[in-house]
Parts: structure tokens; sequence; C-alpha cells
């Protein structure tokens, strides 16, 4: 485990000393990932102008749950995002090989590689927009909620990883897939909505199939409401599930990799 | 005049060709972006049980806005032509361009047109297949004018909308990385471009704004003509006229950063 956490550590490292050596693109990008959030909750803004409440959430509790999805999101970016995504051409250039020769677990490996300074940065914001919220809306959650609230996010940073490797993972039979990485982000969209927007099919496809409604709701209902013992053990039951599913596809897939490169 | 118009009908067909070897992910991008109705469904559906109308519109009005959008997107957006002209620069491949008798824009705006072609064909698909699941919740108004006005706006948002890219792209003669530029004005476009939300549900003295900036008019312009949301004839020939104004200039910085750029380009390799 502490050879992990070494090696983790040394990967960090070095991405931190690359982000020094290029400011400018980190300070670039650290304001682009700062003014998609700002869109987000422009968004929010907007609608409530015009109306008091959507599907029983008032105006701060939905921005509450747009920055605990942000603050999802922030951390998939900042910890997984970058490895992930090159894995998909690595993987069809043949560059995986670098991973396959590495000592230890290859997905690990492949996927902690890199780190983006930049989301973690912006992870602070959302984190203010969640205080702020919970500030306007006048909780004072006690310290079991907070504990379980930051679980519970981290609960949804595992699902979201999960679910892009699988996005990912296609690549070691179809080679590239480069339309579906590119549209995970539709999906997270979902993550933004309160659940008890979602009704019918739209319910069953967003909430039971893919958790993506679920992994920000529950977290921000945490806070809102308290903790509710049920929904936290279906959380954490899920993201076993998620998880287990994206090692298990992962795995196979490794035994299909037949290098491009030589 | 024959012989130029028949260099960049072949480019265009190349350009055709090129684009169809992708159109599994380019089907695969439209499958993925009817998700993102279905977000627009639930969320502006919400809204509107609380409140029957937003900003004086229904809510059919409203998601037929979102589908419009979605449709015009494909047909005239520019999806990755900044990154294509970029790595044509960094990579040296431009270099070409500089030895024979092809004028750059309109060899990649050919390119562009062919992949618009095919993207905007490929994304009437899905929608056929989703009509009778959507169609109750779309409404078009009919009036002659608005395809008259309409139609001349929708192929200047497209010169806009290349042009923009145009610009990104060239940037590459002065900087290695544009990436962070380009998603920077993707962010800027998808707010004061009407993406997020129609832009007259802002307030009024930003909508009033947003109307003399480019990104009303690469995309939203039309689209409210289309859908309703624009009622005032004589105000579209306005925005018409605004929006030729902004095709020039963008046109224009394009041909000047084109001109520098290449003051500057050093045409390193063999």
């Amino acid at each position: 485990m502490s050879h992990y956490a070494r090696l983790w550590l040394t990967s960090a490292r070095y991405c931190i000393m690359r982000m020094m050596m290029f400011r400018g693109d980190f300070f670039v990008w650290a304001l682009v990932e700062l003014f998609w959030m700002t869109v987000n909750l422009l968004m929010v803004s907007v609608i409530y102008r015009h109306t008091d409440t959507v599907a029983g959430w008032t105006k701060y509790e939905m921005m509450l749950l747009v920055g605990t999805s942000l603050l999802i999101q922030r951390f998939l970016m900042g910890f997984f995002w970058s490895s992930i995504f090159e894995m998909g051409r690595n993987i069809r250039s043949g560059h995986f090989d670098f991973f396959v020769a590495q000592p230890g677990n290859v997905m690990f490996t492949a996927t902690t590689r890199k780190i983006d300074p930049d989301s973690l940065i912006n992870s602070l914001v959302a984190l203010g927009v969640v205080i702020y919220s919970a500030r306007q809306l006048g909780l004072q959650p006690d310290w079991i909620d907070i504990l379980a609230y930051g679980l519970m996010v981290a609960c949804g940073v595992i699902i979201h990883y999960s679910m892009l490797v699988l996005c990912i993972a296609p690549a070691f039979w179809i080679t590239s897939v480069q339309g579906i990485e590119g549209s995970y982000f539709t999906l997270s969209e979902f993550s933004r909505l309160p659940r008890a927007a979602f009704v019918g099919l739209a319910k069953v496809a967003f909430v039971w199939v893919l958790p993506v409604v679920v992994v920000s709701n529950t977290p921000a209902s945490t806070l809102l409401h308290g903790l509710n013992g049920q929904l936290a053990a279906g959380l954490v039951a899920i993201t076993v599930l998620w998880f287990g599913l994206a090692v298990f596809v992962f795995h196979r897939g490794l035994r299909r990799y037949s290098s491009a490169s030589s | 005049m024959l012989a130029t118009l028949n260099k960049y009908r072949v480019t265009f067909l190349v350009g055709l060709q090129s684009n169809l070897i992708y159109r599994v992910n380019f089907a695969v991008r439209g499958f993925f972006s009817f998700f993102h109705l279905i977000v627009v469904f639930i969320l502006w559906g919400a809204a509107y049980a609380g409140s029957p109308l937003i900003g004086g519109f229904n809510f059919a009005q409203t998601f037929t806005y979102f589908v419009a959008l979605l449709v015009a997107q494909f047909m005239i957006g520019a999806f990755n032509e900044d990154y294509q002209i970029s790595e044509e620069i960094r990579g040296g491949m431009i270099n070409q361009f500089l030895l024979k008798p092809v004028n750059y824009f309109a060899y990649r705006f050919s390119i562009y047109v062919a992949a618009r072609l095919v993207t905007g064909l490929l994304i009437l698909l899905p929608l056929i297949v989703s009509l009778p699941l959507i169609g109750e919740h779309l409404v078009l108004p009919a009036d002659p004018w608005r395809l008259a006005v309409g139609l001349p706006a929708l192929f200047l948002s497209a010169i806009i909308q290349f042009g923009i890219a145009y610009c990104f792209g060239l940037l590459s003669f002065w900087f290695l990385e544009i990436q962070g530029f380009v998603i920077l004005s993707m962010a800027l476009e998808s707010v004061l471009g009407g993406q997020i939300f129609p832009l007259d549900l802002m307030p009024e003295w930003l909508f009033r704004v947003s109307q003399f900036l480019p990104y009303y008019y690469q995309m939203y312009f039309p689209v409210a003509i289309f859908t309703g949301r624009l009622n005032d004839p004589s105000a579209a020939l306005v925005g018409l006229g605004i929006q030729a104004c902004w095709a020039v200039i963008i046109l224009g910085i394009g041909a000047m950063l084109w001109r520098r750029g290449l003051r500057l380009h050093t045409a390193v390799g063999g």
C-alpha cells in the first residue's frame, strides 16, 4: 500500500513541477475551469429569476447540489481525468506498453499517473459554493453529517472514475473511443439535477442503472436533511459494485491488448 | 474562375470522403447530444412545473429552441477546425499551401462545409427516430419572413462560426498551445451564444449588450428567428445587418492574422 502511495506521490510531484514550468498554461486552464463552473451557477441563477422552485428545490438548495456535483467533478478531473483520457490514445498508439511494463497494478499506474493542479485548485471554489449555499440556507450540520458528506463525495468520485474507465476500456476491443469519451461529460450533466425531477424511464436510466443522479443528490441531501443511513449504505454498495465492474472490465480488456507499436 | 472553383470542389469532395470515414464517431456524438436534450427536458420541465410561462414562453417553445439549437450546432458549428488549422501550422503541413496556388482560407472552408454536410445530415437521423417521442413538445412558427431572414442569418452564422475557429487556429503562429484559448472562448460562447439558456431570459441590459457581440450571431440569432423567440421582422433585419458587419470584421481579422502570421512562420523541415 505504501509502495503505491509513494508511486502516486512521485507522479504528483512531477506534475506539480511541470505545472510550475508552464505557469501560464496553469493559469489559463484554471481560468477555463472557473469559467465553466460559473456558467453552471449562472444557469441556476437565470432559471430562478423566473421561478421559485425546481422539483421542490429552492435556489440555494439547487446551488448546494450544483456545488456538490462540481466538487465531485473537480476531484475526478484533478486526480484521474488526464490519465484516463490519455489511456484511450495510448491503447490506440501502442504507448500503453509503458504501463504494462511497469511493476505493480496496471490499472493503478495507468489511471493515476497524472494530476491536474488547476482542477484541484478549483475544487476549493466548488467547496466555497457548497459552504456559501449552506450558509444562505442557515444549515448547521454536525460533524457526523460533514464526515458523511466527505465520504459520500469520495464515493461519488469513485463511481465517476469507474464509469469513466468503463467508457475508455472499449478501446481494448474497438481501438478508437474518441466519440464516447468526449460524450462522458454529457452524462455528468444529470448529476446537477434534483432526483425528484426524474420520473418514469429517466428515473430508471439515470437514477438506478447509471447512478449519476445519486452521486450528487445523496451527499447534498445529507447536508440539507441530515444523514440517512439507508441512502448512505446504498451509495457505498453502488460504489463497490461500479468499482468492481470497472476493475473486471479493465482486466478483461488488458488481456486483449496487443501493442500497436512494434 | 471555373478552374478556381473546381479546385475547391475537389477539396470539398475529399473533405466529404474523409468525414464519411468518421461517420460512426459523429453518430455517437449525435446520439450523446440527445442526452443533453433529456437534461434540458427534465430541468426545464421541472422549472415550468412551478410556472407555466418563463420569460413569456411556454415549455414547448423553450424545448423547441434547444432542439433547434442542437440541429444548428451540427449544421454550422465549427467542431475542431481550430485544432486542425493549429496542427497544420505547428506540424509544418501548412508549408505545402504556400507553394501551391491554393487559398488556405478557401481550402479550409471547403472542408468545413463538407464536414458540416455530413454531421448536419447525421443529426437528422436520431431526430427523426425520436420525433414520435418529442414531436408533441415542438412548436415552430410558420411565418414566411422567418425563412427569408433566417436562411441568410444561418449562412452568416456559419461564416462567423468558421471565421472565429480560423482566427483561433491561426494563433498557433504565435502560441504553441491554443487549446486554453479555444475552450475559454467556447465557455463564453456557450453563455453569450445562448447554449445554456435562451438569451432573452437574461437581465434586459445584458441581453441588449449581447446583441452587439459576435456570440449572439454565432447560433442564437438564426435559431431565435426560426423558433419564434424573435418576432419582429424589422428587428430581425437590423440583426442581419449587425451580423453581416461581424462576419466582415471576423474575416478581416482572419486575413490580417494570416498575413502577419506568415511573416513569423519559419517553415522548418523538408
